[in-house]
């Protein structure tokens, strides 16, 4: 089918000429973000010395490298022999105040974001290795370690120390912690459906169930397979890059029950009449990875996946695909930006990614939390689905507590579960007598709620009535040793390390945010008029949500931050 | 009206097309509001969020917001306003205070409409900047990442050398070499500097802030100057110089874009190597003299000529860089003054194979299309033709085309800049073009891909050309040109599967012994296709070398043709213009370009006058082309400079450039376009157009005309094809093509619609057999020389090295592949000294596999190399254009004496 014409038509669609140069040259993709990746992980020089030859190997012009190396923090990041990522992001950051990091640097003799003198070792911050429950946590290399002692472990000075995600079914049922939990096996439905289903049976199943999507947004998500259900070529993209510090039920998910994961993007391609999948891992889960990766493996070896699966006449092929390193990267235009390998930077929509998305092909992005449920809708129905959670928000959620809690981990619950209950009941309140000053619900797009104010039902609504927002339902707890004006500073120096930069309000307000919060001095009119332009005006939902998210830490920290209530 | 739609903007409703944005419908609506990563040559970025409206109840940017049916956009309401001006303002928070001080941008424009002071810019800066480039440069603190210029880079240009790198607060435009901007590949068409809102990317000097959106004070409207796409320009002058050259943003060409040379290369304007002052040699030496002591001679010269050979012993070289009009003048002098058609232009050296072989094949020595719609051609064939270098603006317009989905076929022996993105590249060995497209064509007849109504109805020749094709098989025509069977199948299924193909050519189809075989041959395929005159197909067209070297011979500044095509053996062509002119038109055809130099050597040919054309640096075989000189009793060179061929004459007489005068040109797709003197030229200096006439006067000949405008007007009314054009009618129209036989209707851009400019009304087939070139390597000349264009210079260089174009490329280099290089034991950027049977030049190797193996390539723009003493007197057998692309050459290591 000729292209010719289409973007010539519509004088508000952006067309990226970076983007048709490489599908002229036999659409790089990840294989450039790949090959970047590969040549950075051997040089601590910087990128400009060694992204125009790697652009050169693929036949792309030198900018084309650049731009996404210079972009992604995994890439811009120098390198030394030995690479130590340490999160500082919000679990890890509310478990000692931040203190870690500047103990791991010295352990390792680097600062963040250098090399030591000597090229042996260097030092990445990143915001969110997934272990939240046992923060502050660092990857030295590809081994995990956590806890308090964290950088006795990266001296060597004791054994590296990372404990499992402890995981609990609440339902009674669950839908997602089933292998986890229970053990059932995975791809129990795959078979039968691939032979003997219709993509309209599972479509309905998952319209009536009420699924919406569980990476933030909430989408309906037999809406978004309808979109691409008529039109040829469509692409399903499993969002495996869970941003969100205080949320690992992604990580969860694909770590340790990967087939359920790759069942429900058998499903999702099922019903959307797609041929292919792509799952993002972030960089950050290299266990998920190899997991998802060998899921795949065995897939294809078992006849899940590949030409005529099960003998019938679908055809399926799922990668994985590692991520390099931006949180904005998991919004779905910048998701398929940098799988198309340009910077990981959002894109205006229209058009939307199930009109135009992954190399213009239809493309459905659902986060693998939302894929892993599918599984069990198919098996029971959508209507037994529906008559969980609530009316309008059906279902269950994996609820992550942080390290601040007696009981940290993962919890799948019922939507509409009192997050009292979960903080109390669940998580067991704060661990060694704390005090909880101000709980973070959602991530850093999420909002804050205060220790007296957790009467709200964990759903959408009911958090959006109290100017916060579900997001990943990651729950980090900020107990009461912490001043409220460095989890304040945490915030936007979080919006100002993550702004992709594409959009003017987000590039220059979160880095303006951060010099009003350093500042510390409560601030005036041009903050309430930078929030309000943030809010209004922003490309997409990371820009739009700070201000709110801000604004829901100050009113939940109550006097403790006044002057602050812009 | 089905194709717009209704949309209400603050209550008012406006009409608009369909797909069109928000922000276009605000603009029809004669709303302003900010929009600083928004300019209507690319696509919408959506970055920088200050166009910020209400659509339906929602805040949206407008640029990146349809204007769907019936929406209601509110603009002013609700804190819109504030909101707008917020946003500006948090962009200016970032910035340092100079922003809004050091000059006049969009940003600083922005900020004056909605009452955004200079307090507001609070940013540190520090950032730095980068101006190793002559002609771009970049002032990071002022970089607002609003991703204009790497839009520009990309969607318009195609170069893709700038990225945005680093991300949110951080973020900034960079070469994407990540060095220096000078280091980068940047090919400074200046559509960064022109498209920055806020200053971080400048052109040095008087130019620093002044932009197509933005020109800040009166602009004169013109015609580039440089190669034949026909670029409009806008220039602002300054101090009795050029400030700065701004791509038009109506140009029909070029819209909004330029390129290296026509937007920067004007710094020989006021060179002081400039020649402001005649000059006469006298004991062997030329001193100034005025101007009446050197017309004086001349036409004593001229004189003396005519008494000694006839007025065939006088000859003229016009130029193809002069305007129409001077071009006009100077052949009704040859003709009427002197009674000579010894008139050539050197469109000799170049496209005189287009000329005849497009005329043969349909009637007209012109392209077949109008480029406009060539550009919407689903299949692009681009032949012997580098236009991202020599033509810039159309290689640009060409590869975006192929970058929204076109197919691209291109054939080359070198790896040209569009190669590398075609879909197919065929690399024949050079001269074996002919070989190449009968291949295509047998192909094209064998699937069953050729137009059998077309042929049936409206070409001839298809039974002769089908025997012939018969020898022509993939297989055979791998054999001689060395593309391998499966390319020219996959070529040929390409262009014959295409809805609408179209065929794009440059010199590297004419200038081989059988340059107008190949013209016809390549023609062949369009006609096979039912590709041309047609609905399904954008014909043939060629890709004309200099700015009128359509219009120079369009002019009749030619020996056997008069203005407008009538032949001069041809008694009612020949009448009309004496009518007109009321004086005789000599009825035999005069010489062309070689014949002079030979007809020089023999003594035959005693006065020349060579109009702004270095043939010493440019004709082939310099060593043959001296003799010439030194041989003819008077050289007359009119020059900007003392250039390779005015050392070697008796009189120099020193002439205006494109920006200092007045007139018309014709591009390579049969445009007229206005010339217009932006700045005066220096004292001393004449038009040509004036020369013309003060010669004439000399004489005692009166060619009438006073002004180039009553010259195009007597044009008209001694050419049918003109009749319809005027300046008058140009200033208020723009473009306008020919044909255009009435002053009240259109020209024609598409030709032959209706039926063929041929006598019988049909596209004519050619079968010429394959020939092989006049140049043959061997042991001793093993290798196979091209020479062509480099993307900084022009021509003999003249006007290109007197400037910052010499920066960016200080020197000719050989290009020869990797392993030849190693064979020969050459090494990249070291000299290497070039033998032919005709003679030596001394070059900088360059070892790349832009060339293949075996061919080497080089420019001619530096003089001193000595390039063409090794092209050979070989031509095209029908019209005399030079082998230019096929010499055999030896290359050796280090600097030999070089012949001068």
């Amino acid at each position: 089918m000729s292209r010719i014409g289409a973007q010539d038509l519509d004088g508000s669609v952006p067309r990226d000429a970076g983007r048709d140069l490489a599908a002229r040259h036999g659409r790089p993709g990840d294989r450039l973000v790949s090959a970047l990746a590969a040549a950075r992980a051997a040089t601590p020089d910087p990128v400009a010395s060694w992204a125009p030859d790697v652009a050169a190997s693929l036949g792309l012009p030198a900018a084309a490298a650049l731009g996404p190396a210079s972009y992604y923090a995994d890439l811009a990041a120098p390198r030394g022999r030995r690479h130590v990522r340490v999160c500082s992001a919000a679990a890890c950051f509310a478990a000692r105040g931040g203190r870690h990091v500047a103990e791991v640097e010295a352990a390792c003799g680097a600062d963040a974001g250098t090399v030591s003198a000597d090229g042996a070792v260097s030092v990445q911050a990143v915001r969110c290795l997934g272990f939240c429950y046992a923060g502050p946590a660092a990857l030295d290399g590809r081994t995990p370690c956590t806890g308090a002692r964290l950088a006795h472990q990266l001296a060597g000075r004791e054994p590296p120390a990372a404990p499992d995600i402890p995981s609990f079914d609440t339902t009674g049922d669950p839908v997602l912690l089933g292998g986890i939990t229970a053990g059932e096996p995975g791809w129990q439905m795959w078979p039968r459906v691939a032979t003997a289903g219709t993509p309209e049976q599972v479509w309905s199943e998952v319209s009536a169930s009420g699924l919406r999507g569980r990476g933030g947004a909430g989408f309906p998500v037999a809406a978004k397979w309808a979109a691409v259900r008529d039109t040829p070529g469509a692409v399903v993209v499993a969002n495996g890059d869970e941003g969100d510090p205080g949320s690992y039920a992604d990580r969860l998910l694909m770590e340790y029950d990967p087939d359920r994961v790759l069942e429900g993007i058998a499903l999702a391609c099922f019903a959307c009449g797609a041929g292919e999948a792509v799952v993002l891992v972030r960089s950050e889960y290299p266990r998920a990875l190899t997991r998802m990766r060998a899921a795949v493996a065995r897939a294809y070896a078992d006849g899940h996946l590949g030409n005529a699966v099960h003998g019938s006449t679908t055809s399926l092929d799922v990668r994985v695909v590692e991520g390099a390193g931006s949180y904005v990267a998991g919004e779905e235009t910048a998701l398929i930006a940098g799988l198309e390998g340009a910077r990981g930077c959002t894109r205006p929509r229209p058009p939307y990614p199930t009109e135009r998305g992954l190399w213009d092909a239809p493309t459905v992005v659902n986060n693998v939390e939302t894929l892993a449920a599918v599984p069990w809708i198919v098996r029971r129905g959508g209507a037994a689905y529906a008559q969980r959670g609530t009316p309008d928000e059906t279902g269950t959620k994996l609820v992550c507590l942080s390290e601040r809690f007696a009981h940290p981990g993962a919890y799948e619950v019922e939507l509409g579960t009192p997050i009292g209950r979960i903080v109390h009941t669940l998580g067991g309140d704060l661990r060694d007598g704390a005090q909880l000053a101000v709980l973070q619900v959602g991530g850093p797009l999420g909002g804050f709620l205060p220790a007296d104010g957790l009467d709200v039902p964990l759903s959408e609504a009911g958090l959006a009535a109290h100017g916060a927002s579900l997001g990943h339902a990651g729950m980090v707890a900020f107990d009461a040793s912490l001043e409220p004006l460095d989890v304040l500073r945490h915030i936007w120096a979080f919006a100002a390390a993550e702004s992709c930069g594409a959009c003017s309000p987000c590039r220059v307000g979160s880095r303006r945010g951060l010099e009003f919060a350093q500042a510390g001095e409560p601030p005036g009119a041009a903050y309430a008029h930078m929030l309000r332009v943030l809010s209004e005006a922003s490309l997409c939902a990371f820009g739009r949500r700070i201000p709110p998210a801000v604004r829901s830490l100050v009113r939940a920290y109550g006097d403790r931050l006044a002057g602050w209530e812009l | 009206m089905t194709d717009s739609v209704e949309i209400v903007v603050d209550g008012t409703s406006v009409r608009v097309p369909v797909g069109s944005s928000v922000l276009a419908a605000l603009g029809a609506a004669g709303v302003w509001v900010p929009s600083l990563c928004h300019d209507d040559r690319f696509s919408p970025g959506g970055s920088c969020r200050t166009c910020l409206v209400r659509v339906d109840g929602r805040i949206a940017a407008a640029c990146v917001t349809p204007a769907g049916p019936g929406a209601r956009v509110e603009v002013e309401s609700g804190g819109l306003r504030e909101l707008r001006r917020d946003a500006v303002e948090l962009i200016v928070s970032a910035l340092p205070p100079h922003a809004l001080t050091a000059g006049s941008s969009e940003l600083a424009d922005a900020c004056g409409m909605l009452g955004i002071g200079i307090d507001a810019a609070q940013g540190a800066g520090g950032r730095g900047g980068d101006t190793s480039h002559p002609y771009v440069h970049l002032d990071r603190d002022l970089c607002i990442a609003c991703g204009r210029c790497v839009h520009m880079c990309s969607e318009v240009q195609g170069t893709f050398a700038l990225t945005l790198v680093g991300r949110g607060a951080d973020t900034v435009v960079a070469p994407g070499t990540g060095g220096l901007w000078a280091d980068s590949d940047c090919v400074a068409c200046g559509g960064c500097v022109d498209t920055c809102p806020t200053g971080a990317i400048t052109a040095p000097g008087a130019a620093a802030g002044i932009t197509s959106a933005h020109p800040r004070m009166a602009t004169t409207r013109t015609t580039c100057g440089y190669c034949g796409v026909g670029c409009t320009l806008d220039i602002v002058a300054r101090d009795s110089g050029v400030a700065a050259v701004l791509p038009a943003r109506d140009g029909p060409v070029n819209r909004g874009h330029a390129c290296v040379k026509g937007r920067f290369a004007h710094g020989y304007l006021r060179s002081p190597e400039r020649l402001t002052q005649p000059l006469l040699r006298r004991n062997g030496r030329l001193e100034p003299v005025g101007w009446d002591e050197a017309l004086a001679y001349v036409a004593r010269g001229f004189r003396d000529a005519v008494a000694r050979g006839g007025p065939d012993a006088v000859g003229l070289i016009s130029s193809a860089r002069a305007s129409n009009e001077e071009n006009y003048l100077l052949q009704k002098f040859m003709r009427i003054a002197i009674g000579t058609n010894n008139i050539d232009n050197c469109s000799r050296l170049c496209h005189s194979p287009s000329a005849a072989g497009l005329t043969a094949s349909f009637g007209l020595a012109g392209g077949t299309d109008s480029f406009d719609d060539v550009e919407q051609a689903d299949c692009l064939l681009v032949v012997g033709a580098n236009p991202v270098e020599a033509h810039p603006v159309v290689g640009a317009r060409l590869l975006q085309r192929a970058l929204r989905g076109a197919k691209l076929v291109v054939a080359d022996p070198r790896a040209v800049g569009l190669a590398r993105h075609a879909d197919v590249h065929l690399r024949p060995r050079p001269g074996t073009n002919v070989a190449l497209f009968h291949g295509l064509a047998h192909v094209l007849l064998a699937e069953g891909l050729a137009d059998e109504d077309f042929l049936r109805e409206r070409a001839a020749g298809l039974p002769e050309l089908t025997r012939l094709l018969a020898d022509y098989p993939p297989e055979r025509v791998a054999d001689i040109t060395g593309v391998p069977a499966v390319q020219i199948v996959a070529a040929a299924r390409l262009y014959g599967r295409a809805e609408r193909p179209t065929i794009v050519y440059g010199l590297g189809v004419t200038e081989h012994l059988h340059g107008t075989d190949g013209v016809r041959t390549l023609a062949n395929l369009a006609i096979l296709r039912g590709a041309v005159g047609t609905e399904r197909g954008y014909g043939v067209n060629p890709l004309r070398g200099q700015n009128n070297v359509q219009g120079a011979s369009d002019m009749g500044a030619l020996p056997d043709l008069l203005p407008g095509y009538g032949k001069v053996a041809d008694p009612v062509a020949r009448s009309r213009v004496e009518e007109v002119w009321g004086a005789a038109v000599p009825a035999a055809p005069g010489l062309r370009i070689p014949q002079m130099f030979a007809a020089a050597r023999a003594g035959d040919l005693r006065a020349l006058w060579v109009v702004g054309e270095d043939v010493c640096a440019t004709d082939p075989d310099t060593t043959r082309i001296n003799e010439a000189l030194d041989t003819c009793p008077l050289v007359v060179c009119s020059e900007l400079f003392l250039s390779e061929t005015a050392r070697r004459a008796d009189v120099v007489l020193p002439v205006a450039s494109w920006l200092e005068k007045d007139g018309t040109f014709v591009n390579f797709d049969r445009r007229f376009q206005r010339v217009r003197r932006a700045v005066e030229p220096p004292d001393g200096v004449r038009t040509d157009f004036a020369v013309a006439h003060a010669l004439a006067a000399v004489l005692g000949a009166d060619l009438g005309c006073p002004t180039p405008a009553a010259a195009l007007d007597e044009c008209a009314r001694v050419a049918p094809h003109f009749a319809g054009l005027s300046h008058q009618r140009l200033d208020r129209e723009g473009a306008i093509p020919w044909p255009c036989p009435h002053p009240d209707e259109p020209g024609e851009a598409t030709l032959y619609r209706k039926r063929f400019a041929t006598s019988d009304g049909k596209a004519h087939l050619a079968a010429a057999p394959y020939l092989p070139p006049g140049e043959q390597p061997d042991d001793a000349y093993p290798l196979v020389l091209v020479t062509g264009r480099r993307w900084a210079h022009y021509n003999s260089g003249s006007m290109t090295r007197r400037g910052g174009n010499l920066d960016l490329l200080p020197h000719d280099t050989l290009d020869l592949h990797r392993d030849d290089a190693a064979r020969l034991g050459v090494r990249n950027g070291k000299p290497v000294t070039v033998e032919s049977r005709h003679g030596r030049a001394r070059l900088i190797a360059r070892v790349s596999q832009d060339t293949a193996p075996g061919q080497v390539f080089c420019a001619f723009h530096f003089p001193s190399s000595g390039v063409n003493s090794l092209t050979s007197e070989h031509a095209d057998t029908v019209t005399s254009c030079p082998e230019y692309k096929v010499t055999a050459v030896r290359v050796t290591l280090g600097e030999a004496r070089t012949r001068r």
